[in-house]
């Protein structure tokens, strides 16, 4: 299975990047990490050059709000794209805000998990579930 | 001054040809009646007669180089590194197609040197399939290569006919890999030179390879520092008479792009003072900013339509202006240089012999105010001798 992640924007927070890394192949994943500091276009792109099947964007400063909202947009670009996985965790607003508000928020945005300050492995074993209850080995 | 030894240094260019000897450099616009061994030896053939074919050394950019149809299957990898291997080898760039769109896409009505194709990691396949053939059946090309997946090549093989097969550009990493397709493009530029008739007869008088010039402009690039007092980082603006290249040095681009080269070439086709004069004065036309710039000049926008000494100026300011535009992020373009972090602005090519140094800062200051709204303000440095070419010609 074939994950590109990073972290979105002009965020430079770069541990968890590295544990996502590190904990991804440990479980097994193919891992494509574009690291710190990317743009939304180039996660899309990096799917399509690798065939990866899940995306997995994270977010540390607070900037995820303003990318969100044009990730339906620009993946609707995308001629090849419309079966991948797309997952997203990390401090998802700026300051505190109530969970469940911004779930529902973001999944509107397209994304089929979301992590808002949630622990890694945990939102790991919902990738797992997620891919079990729909089938993708 | 240069010192060349007992060395002739010839270039022909699309418009003009220089001819340097330990003691001058000569310029003379080209007679387009004449074959040009021709008009080399009517008009400095006692010059050359003089040297022995060994001591001659030739490159050439006349015909205007390569072009290069580039089919890639995103903007951020496979299409970026292709066209940064391009202009690295000194091809130009006729065009880039997004794979996923091919099929809306136009057909060049130009005859394309070659097609790069390329897309995908190693660990990826099936990127590719009959909407490709089909285009490319349609296209009339000389050449084309597969940069893309490994485990694609052999279906390309089988639907594609003579297409050159060669390692992916994006390895597992995402990151660009140059070596083997920049090898096949500079040997494909250099067959072509090789191969004209025109070009072929010069080998009456030199003994020795003849380079393509943007060839011998890189190879001088880290060499440079050693004889101006070039401040770092620096552009090098070559501003010609079909073509501007632009050489800049890779700290100034923020990228994703991680390559071994120092320095980049890029091209801006048709934006040259004497063959594709109009559609330079075309850009310019479309730019927001040039009548400003001329008032800046004190002159009207006839001056553009003019055709005097005073008109060719202005229009090789205008050319300094719109490529400075094209490389800001005033313009969205396939890459942005960081122009503040700038401290040299060399130029090279016909345009030292036209403009005097504070023509040329006049345009520079208005740039950095007006688009850039800084007074951050590089030297101008010219390269009136032709030095950046003898020192790439003489290899040194
Ligand atoms: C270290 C740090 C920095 C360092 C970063 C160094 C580096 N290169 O990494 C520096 C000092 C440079 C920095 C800068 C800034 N920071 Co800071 N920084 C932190 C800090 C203290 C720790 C981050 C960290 O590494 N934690 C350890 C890792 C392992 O934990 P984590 O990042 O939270 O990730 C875990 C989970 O979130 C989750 N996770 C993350 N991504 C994903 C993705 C998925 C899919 C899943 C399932 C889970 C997941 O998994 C990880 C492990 O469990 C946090 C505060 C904090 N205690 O969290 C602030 C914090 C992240 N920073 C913050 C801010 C605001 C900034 C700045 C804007 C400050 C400024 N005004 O300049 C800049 C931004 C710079 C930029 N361009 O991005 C805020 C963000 C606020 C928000 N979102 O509302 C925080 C939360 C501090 C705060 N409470 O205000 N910062």
């Amino acid at each position: 299975m074939k994950v590109v992640t990073g972290v979105v924007g002009n965020d430079i927070h770069v541990v968890a990047n590295r544990l996502i890394d590190l904990s991804l192949r440990a479980r097994g994943y193919d891992v494509f990490n574009l690291g710190v500091n990317t743009h939304l276009e180039e996660f899309f792109d990096a799917v399509v050059e690798t065939g990866a099947e899940v995306l997995m964007i994270s977010s540390l400063n607070g900037e995820a709000e303003g990318w969100g909202r044009e990730v339906k947009l620009l993946k609707a670009r995308y001629k090849t794209i419309d079966d991948l996985i797309m997952m997203i965790g990390g401090n998802l607003v700026v300051g505190s805000g109530n969970s469940e508000e911004i779930v529902a928020r973001y999944e509107n945005y397209g994304f089929d998990l979301v992590c808002h300050q949630v622990d890694l492995n945990t939102g790991l074993d919902l990738l797992q579930a997620l891919l079990k209850e729909r089938n993708i080995t | 001054m240069s010192h060349t030894g007992d060395k002739l240094l010839i270039d022909v260019g699309s418009t003009y040809f220089k001819v340097s000897t330990p003691d001058t450099i000569e310029q003379y616009f080209r007679d387009f009646s004449k074959d040009i061994l021709d008009d080399l030896m009517d008009r400095c053939g006692d010059v050359i007669s003089v040297y022995d074919k060994s001591d001659v050394y030739i490159c050439s950019s006349a015909n205007g180089g390569l072009s290069t149809l580039i089919i890639g299957v995103t903007n951020s990898f496979s299409l970026k590194y292709a066209t940064n291997i391009a202009f690295n080898s000194g091809i130009n760039i006729i065009d880039t197609i997004l794979y996923q769109d091919i099929e809306e896409h136009s057909l060049p009505s130009d005859l394309i040197d070659v097609v790069i194709i390329v897309g995908g990691v190693d660990t990826h396949a099936n990127l590719f399939a009959q909407p490709l053939y089909h285009y490319l059946g349609q296209l009339n090309c000389s050449n084309i290569v597969f940069v893309g997946s490994s485990q694609d090549a052999p279906q390309i093989r089988d639907n594609i006919e003579n297409v050159a097969i060669l390692p992916t550009i994006v390895d597992e990493k995402l990151h660009i890999v140059e070596e083997h397709l920049k090898e096949y493009l500079t040997n494909l530029y250099q067959q072509d030179i090789e191969g004209k008739e025109d070009i072929k007869n010069l080998y009456d008088i030199t003994s020795n390879q003849i380079f393509a010039t943007p060839y011998i402009v890189n190879r001088a690039l880290p060499l440079i520092n050693a004889r101006y007092s070039v401040a770092d980082p620096f552009i090098l603006l070559d501003i010609g008479g079909a073509t501007t290249d632009i050489h800049y040095s890779k700290d100034l681009v923020d990228d994703n792009m991680v390559t071994e080269n120092e320095y980049d070439r890029l091209v801006f086709k048709r934006l040259g003072v004497y063959k594709s004069r109009q559609s330079l004065i075309l850009a310019a036309q479309n730019n927001e900013f040039v009548y400003e710039l001329l008032m800046h000049l004190k002159v009207t926008e006839n001056i553009l339509v003019e055709q005097s000494e005073k008109a060719t100026k202005i229009l090789m300011q205008l050319a300094i202006f719109l490529v400075l535009c094209k490389m800001s992020h005033y313009q969205k373009s396939y890459i942005n240089l960081k122009l503040l972090a700038i401290n040299s602005i060399m130029l090279t090519g016909g345009i030292t012999k036209v403009l005097t140094i504070e023509e040329i800062e006049v345009i520079i200051a208005f740039f950095y105010k007006k688009i850039l709204t800084s007074d951050h303000n590089p030297v101008a440095i010219l390269d009136t001798n032709y030095d950046i070419w003898t020192l790439g010609a003489m290899g040194e």
